[in-house]
């Protein structure tokens, strides 16, 4: 079954993001109003929605495993309460928000979505970032969204005999050549950078996701050693 | 002979003019007197407050007390010296006489005549002279009178050195602005109140002079029973006895109210309606001496973010918007702004700053490309080389901001797109790698910049010795080639001005950085 993309809402922003995942999803959007004028002429469906719960009875927010759910509602108040209305009807559902500050992202957060983007914080950090670290911003830009050859990889260990009960500080990553470890994430959730487990004593466990950078061909290398995919049920994952 | 006093004058004018030692003597001397952003005149003025203290204390103590010599020696004889070569400095350094003399020299040349000496000197000595004849000026050589300290009644000379304070102290200096701004409302005040001391001073002469029980005999005592009176003091060494007397009495000092609360609201006034102007100055004289700072044009949304950064916050920031409450708002956050328009030079001159020594980078954060365009050329047109950060709303601009000289567009619209691609791909990634650039998380990625002393102590990246502080070496980003080398093997060779992208806890990253730089000593 294909993965979808609901969008609600229809500013510069929704189209941005359903430009950006379109590769990977079937886009649908979901407007307040029927004669509402959208740039994208068409080429994604469009459904009309009001903030009432009676429209929800719906299957496609069903099937929370291949449906993720964006609101991008301009009225700050009426994102809150679409996102409150989405949560209270589907426990699982996958919702990402778009903030306009810091001051929505916390009541997003609190109505129940997974992921919150605030738009002005982002824009504030990365320009931060270009001010005071400009290489490591530029080089970390381009790892994360340009077309690079170098990286960024989540994998998931399958195969934790071959660290043979090691603890992440003790093991030699320069083994591994080709790859740079940044962190591990435990299956219980908890995140650790790589050389700080100084207080955390946790070995490498299946199921343990390992992030990496590195070339295409060393990540392969490194996945077939840790007999790990590159695969993650995204709505497990909330912070 | 009076031509070969001219020639001798036009050369010695162009030597000087073309003597790099003068000149800097002079714009050194012209900076330490005249120039209040130059750092050392601070000193300056603070040793010559001192030297004027000096002298009042002298004046005071020695009414009742002997004075030691050596002290009377350095109050007249140290104290007169140094304000005379003052005073002849600053005579030195307003007006340029080589300037004069050339200029004359070049105009007579074109009109194929010979050098008018007497016109040169005129113009030199009108120069001077205007010079000379300014309030300071005129205090300044008054000040230098108790030189003279036997002649008693120039001893009292030495207050004019007070009013030297006025040169040294912005404060006094902004006071008699002010009281200026209303000279028209003191003059009216100052020709009613004469008019009144007049009026009643003769009238009280007139009723009470006569009276043997009044001791109002003269009419100077009358005319200082009327400023008295007038002024609401009221000694009472003068009283009328008459009942006329006693009338006028209550006329002057009904009128003697309402003098001083005339008095009283014209400053306050003045205050009032300058308050804004001396704020401004002094904010502008504050900007004027930052070493570095970051320069916010328009202060919008997004502005108000990237100053809330932990970065920024340890930065200096000075904000410039045209709309009043955007830059209140910019001061309540402890900003220094000012209420400039970011795309006029106007704007930069009136900041008094060097842009390419002073600006760190100009950030135009206006929530409309028009003005982030307008003020980006702005800037371009009398800086090539500082670095342009800009705010891009629409993406059918973005070439619009290149041409104007951008070094970099940020487009928040294409960054949220980005960004939610990561994240719906890969989530734990992406927040391991945004763990790396959020502030509140200890882990960092950083820069080391390969400095000479590094070098003196590691060659080779083999030998920096991340792994033992705990640090991951992502790269190695080489200036020279311009391109980033991803984990790079043992033998790499570092040279100067390599950047080192390290990731780690910031402690070991500090650490570490004090580990390059250390080796040698510790060997």
């Amino acid at each position: 079954m294909p993965k979808s993309a609901l969008i609600f809402g229809s500013d510069k922003y929704a189209i941005e993001i359903a430009n950006s995942v379109k590769e990977s999803y079937e886009i649908e959007f979901f407007v307040m109003d029927e004669n509402e004028q959208i740039d994208f002429d068409g080429e994604y469906k469009k459904n009309v929605f009001d903030l009432s719960d009676e429209w929800y009875n719906t299957e496609k927010f069903e099937d929370v495993e291949n449906t993720i759910v964006f609101c991008t509602l301009s009225e700050e108040s009426e994102n809150v309460f679409l996102v409150i209305s989405l949560r209270s009807n589907f426990d699982s559902l996958p919702i990402v928000a778009i903030a306009k500050n810091k001051e929505s992202v916390d009541k997003l957060k609190m109505a129940g979505a997974n992921k919150v983007i605030p738009i002005e914080q982002t824009t504030a950090e990365i320009i931060s970032d270009i001010i005071h670290n400009p290489i490591a911003s530029k080089v970390l830009h381009e790892i994360l969204y340009e077309k690079s050859d170098l990286k960024l990889a989540q994998i998931e260990v399958e195969n934790a005999e071959i660290f043979g009960g090691e603890f992440p500080a003790d093991i030699d990553w320069s083994r591994y050549r080709g790859v740079v470890v940044l962190s591990i994430m435990h299956k219980d959730l908890s995140t650790e950078f790589i050389y700080s487990s100084k207080s955390k004593r946790h070995e490498l466990k299946n199921g343990d996701m390992i992030i990496v950078v590195g070339y295409e061909r060393d990540i392969v290398e490194f996945e077939k050693l840790v007999g790990s995919r590159r695969y993650v049920n995204w709505s497990d994952w909330s912070w | 002979m009076k031509r070969f006093f001219a020639k001798l004058l036009i050369s010695l004018a162009y030597t000087l003019r073309s003597s790099k030692k003068y000149q800097k003597r002079r714009k050194f001397f012209y900076n330490l007197l005249e120039n209040d952003n130059y750092k050392y005149k601070k000193y300056f003025d603070a040793f010559m407050i001192f030297l004027i203290f000096v002298s009042v204390f002298v004046l005071i103590r020695e009414v009742k007390h002997h004075i030691s010599d050596w002290l009377m020696v350095f109050n007249n004889y140290v104290i007169s010296i140094v304000f005379l070569i003052e005073y002849i400095l600053r005579l030195w350094v307003n007006g340029s006489v080589s300037a004069i003399i050339i200029e004359q020299d070049e105009h007579d040349t074109m009109l194929s005549r010979e050098f008018q000496l007497d016109v040169a000197l005129k113009r030199i000595f009108k120069r001077k002279f205007s010079y000379m004849m300014t309030p300071k000026a005129i205090i300044d050589l008054l000040a230098i009178m108790p030189f003279f300290h036997e002649l008693r009644l120039l001893r009292l000379f030495v207050l004019f050195r007070v009013f030297k304070l006025f040169r040294y102290t912005k404060s006094f200096t902004g006071l008699v602005s002010v009281l200026a701004s209303k000279k028209f409302e003191f003059f009216t005040l100052f020709l009613f109140t004469s008019i009144v001391v007049f009026v009643s001073s003769v009238l009280i002469y007139v009723l009470e002079g006569s009276d043997p029980q009044s001791n109002i005999k003269s009419f100077f005592s009358a005319v200082y029973w009327s400023v008295v009176t007038l002024s609401t003091v009221g000694f009472g060494d003068f009283t009328p006895v008459t009942q006329e007397g006693r009338f006028i009495t209550m006329f002057i000092i009904v009128s003697g109210v309402g003098v001083l609360s005339f008095f009283t609201s014209l400053i306050v006034s003045a205050f009032n309606e300058r308050l804004d102007e001396f704020k401004e100055a002094k904010t502008v004289e504050n900007i004027s001496k930052l070493q570095r700072f970051y320069l916010i044009c328009g202060f919008d949304s997004i502005a108000k973010e990237v100053v809330k950064e932990y970065k920024f916050r340890k930065k200096n920031i000075v904000v410039i918007d045209s709309d009043e409450e955007k830059v209140q708002e910019a001061k309540q956050m402890g900003l220094k702004a000012l209420c400039l328009n970011p795309g006029s030079v106007a704007s930069y001159e009136k900041l008094a700053i060097e842009p390419h020594r002073q600006i760190k980078a100009v950030l135009c954060l206006a929530n409309d490309d028009i003005d982030n365009v307008y003020a980006a050329l702005t800037i371009r047109s009398f800086d090539k080389k500082v670095r342009i950060v800009s705010l891009l709303m629409n993406d059918a601009n973005r070439t619009k901001l290149k041409f104007a000289g951008v070094d970099d567009i940020i487009y928040p619209q294409e960054l949220i797109g980005m960004i939610t691609k990561e994240l719906v791909g890969q989530p734990v990634a992406f927040e391991a790698i945004h763990a790396l650039r959020s502030e509140n998380s200890m882990v960092k990625i950083d820069e080391i910049i390969i400095t000479e002393a590094i070098l003196n102590n590691y060659s080779y990246v083999g030998e920096l010795q991340n792994k033992r502080y705990r640090i991951v070496l992502l790269g190695v980003y080489k200036k020279q080639y311009e391109r980033f080398w991803f984990n790079p093997i043992d033998s790499t060779l570092l040279e100067l001005g390599d950047i080192l992208l390290v990731i780690g806890y910031f402690p070991f990253i500090y650490e570490f950085e004090k580990h390059l730089m250390k080796r040698v000593e510790d060997a």
